[in-house]
């Protein structure tokens, strides 16, 4: 059994329909990208899973269960964790804390408001243990705010993995980096996906960093899947090259 | 463990005052406390939430009639009366803070004006009950339980305002740095962020708006009883716009800072208005003179003069250490 499912997803903005009809699995433990030319409905089809947005038809399957137009929160607590395009981090607070907050979510305890000092300690435990495979130790008492943006990004990703989540959903998280900074990140979220059995989903633009990190490709063209395989079927399948990459291989 | 000590000093000051001072000051010094108390109250959504409550005052004005009710109809003792005062704050402050918490920014802060003026208008209403403009007068400072009167005379209803102060400051303090208190840095920071953490941060906000009401109405209580009337005026919307401005003065976020500023606020009310007609505008000229040079209020001034500052890096040590990295 896939870990999750999309059936017929569909949803329209009004006469424009920006997902029309995605099916999609995530088998546990593999990493698919999805990728496709701009407004191809990519970040739709994330919101959608993560019910930011509600579809207008079709449902979404995680572990078995029906998830479709839950509150966010709750799709959250079922053990999916996301990275928003445009980085959403508490930029007054520390990287620790940023991190922390994160691990405190998935905690039992953590509505204690008086006390709580083991709910402290414990989720400050984890939120060092990710700050350690994002490489960020050394800004943990820095202000998020003062850290580069490629940092910002990363610290985004130690945020995710601190919620320990079963699906782990990255959107574009080398846009707006310089090409050091994506190799760096590359090579850093590399190692992290190597290590854990994560099962993730990535939005991505940059294709030298979709093949270098998946197992499977879904390839969307105006809201519609053109393409579904392993990378080399991919690169090698004739509609995307003329969708998509332009033939400019 | 620093700040106990601090608190233990500032406590002990303040236990000591009313040897210091001559007993006709201990008025102010109480009225002081109580307005520390009540924009302590409003510094868990202004300053911990970024939720600005233009109706505070819906907060101490149903505290303060609820008492004035409960002691003037029922023959019940004063501390067992304040307890029930701010019972009744918090039950409806439930479904007023569920409706508020509906919406955020600008129409939370009409919102709760809205609910601070449907009260002032209801004292109109149910006159019968409340007194209409007149108010409830002749109330009351029950003694007991077990027969205990230390709070009816002055420097002991000091002392009674004082320990309110100070318990209400040492649970605050533990609220805001609690896993609770951590998710509403999150949700002030970053609600969209928060919610997609997994936080229902409707409920964190409701339980917030409770919580400060739940200490406003304390404020409330407590100046009702020391005053001896109730009057439509603790709902009126200038008491809300007064109690924001003592935490934006005072500083908000900092617990500590509100209180310093309620207690400002109210000295130098006293202060001018013998000197002068035109206090408000000295009052307004100082509120726009902390907004504009010292957005950080009291509090940060004072704090920044005796700590040194955190250590922050700039931007082009910033650059240094990413490059190191990479």
């Amino acid at each position: 059994m896939p870990l999750l499912e999309c059936k017929g997803l569909v949803r329209r903005f009004g006469a424009l329909v920006a997902v029309d009809a995605v099916d999609m699995s995530l088998a546990a433990g593999k990493i698919r990208a999805v990728i496709g030319p701009n407004g191809a409905g990519k970040s739709t089809v994330f919101n959608l899973i993560t019910s930011v947005l509600k579809p207008t038809a079709g449902e979404i399957i995680f572990a078995g269960e029906n998830i479709t137009g839950l509150p966010v929160h709750v799709v959250a607590q079922k053990g999916i964790a996301r990275t928003f395009q445009l980085c959403h981090i508490f930029p007054a607070l520390t990287a620790r804390e940023n991190v922390r907050i994160a691990a405190q979510a998935r905690d039992d305890q953590r509505w204690r408001f008086v006390g709580g000092g083991r709910v402290l300690s414990r989720s400050a435990a984890i939120a060092d243990e990710a700050l350690e495979h994002m490489r960020l130790t050394r800004f943990a008492n820095v202000s998020a705010a003062m850290l580069s943006h490629g940092d910002q990004r990363l610290l985004e990703v130690a945020m995710a993995i601190a919620q320990k989540p079963r699906l782990l959903m990255l959107d574009e998280p080398t846009q707006g980096l310089s090409l050091e900074e994506t190799d760096r990140a590359v090579q850093i979220l590399k190692g992290m996906l190597s290590v854990g059995n994560l099962s993730v989903l990535l939005v991505e633009h940059d294709m030298e960093v979709v093949f270098k990190l998946a197992d499977d490709i879904t390839v969307l063209h105006r809201g519609r899947v053109i393409a579904d395989g392993p990378p080399a079927a991919v690169k090698a399948n004739a509609a995307v090259r003329s969708a998509y990459l332009g033939g400019s291989e | 463990m620093n700040w106990k000590v601090n608190f233990a000093v500032t406590a002990g000051a303040c236990v000591l005052l009313p040897f210091m001072v001559p007993q006709y000051s201990l008025t102010i010094l109480i009225e002081a406390l109580i307005f520390g108390l009540f924009a302590m109250s409003l510094d868990l959504l202004v300053g911990y939430c970024r939720l600005y409550s233009f109706g505070h005052a819906a907060a101490y004005g149903l505290g303060a009639y609820s008492t004035a009710l409960i002691l003037t109809q029922l023959q019940l003792p004063l501390p067992i009366g304040i307890v029930l005062a701010v019972l009744v704050t918090i039950l409806a402050a439930i479904p007023i803070a569920w409706i508020c918490t509906r919406s955020t920014g600008v129409s939370f802060a009409m919102l709760t004006l809205a609910f601070a003026q449907l009260g002032y208008a209801m004292l109109f209403r149910f006159r019968d009950v409340t007194g209409g403009s007149d108010g409830i007068v002749g109330i009351p400072r029950p003694s007991g339980p077990l027969g205990i009167t230390w709070f009816q005379g002055k420097t002991g209803y000091y002392y009674l305002v004082l320990g309110c102060l100070l318990g209400s400051y040492l649970l605050c303090r533990a609220i805001v740095r609690s896993p609770f208190g951590a998710v509403l840095a999150g949700i002030r920071e970053n609600e969209a962020k928060t919610i997609a953490l997994g936080y229902n941060t409707r409920v964190y906000k409701i339980a917030t708006v409770v919580l400060a009401y739940a200490f406003g109405g304390l404020a409330g209580a407590l100046y009702a009883a020391f005053a001896g009337f109730a009057s439509p005026e603790l709902f009126f919307w200038l008491v809300s716009g007064r109690v924001l401005i003592m935490v934006v003065v005072g500083g908000a976020g900092t617990l500590i800072g509100p209180i310093l500023g309620g207690v400002f606020f109210v000295f130098l009310e006293h202060e001018l208005s013998q000197v002068t007609d035109l206090w408000p505008l000295i009052f307004g000229s100082i509120f726009i003179a902390f907004v504009m040079f010292a957005p950080e209020g009291i509090w940060g001034i004072l704090t920044s003069r005796f700590n040194a500052k955190p250590e922050v890096p700039n931007s082009t040590d910033r650059k240094e250490t990413s490059d190191a990295a990479a």
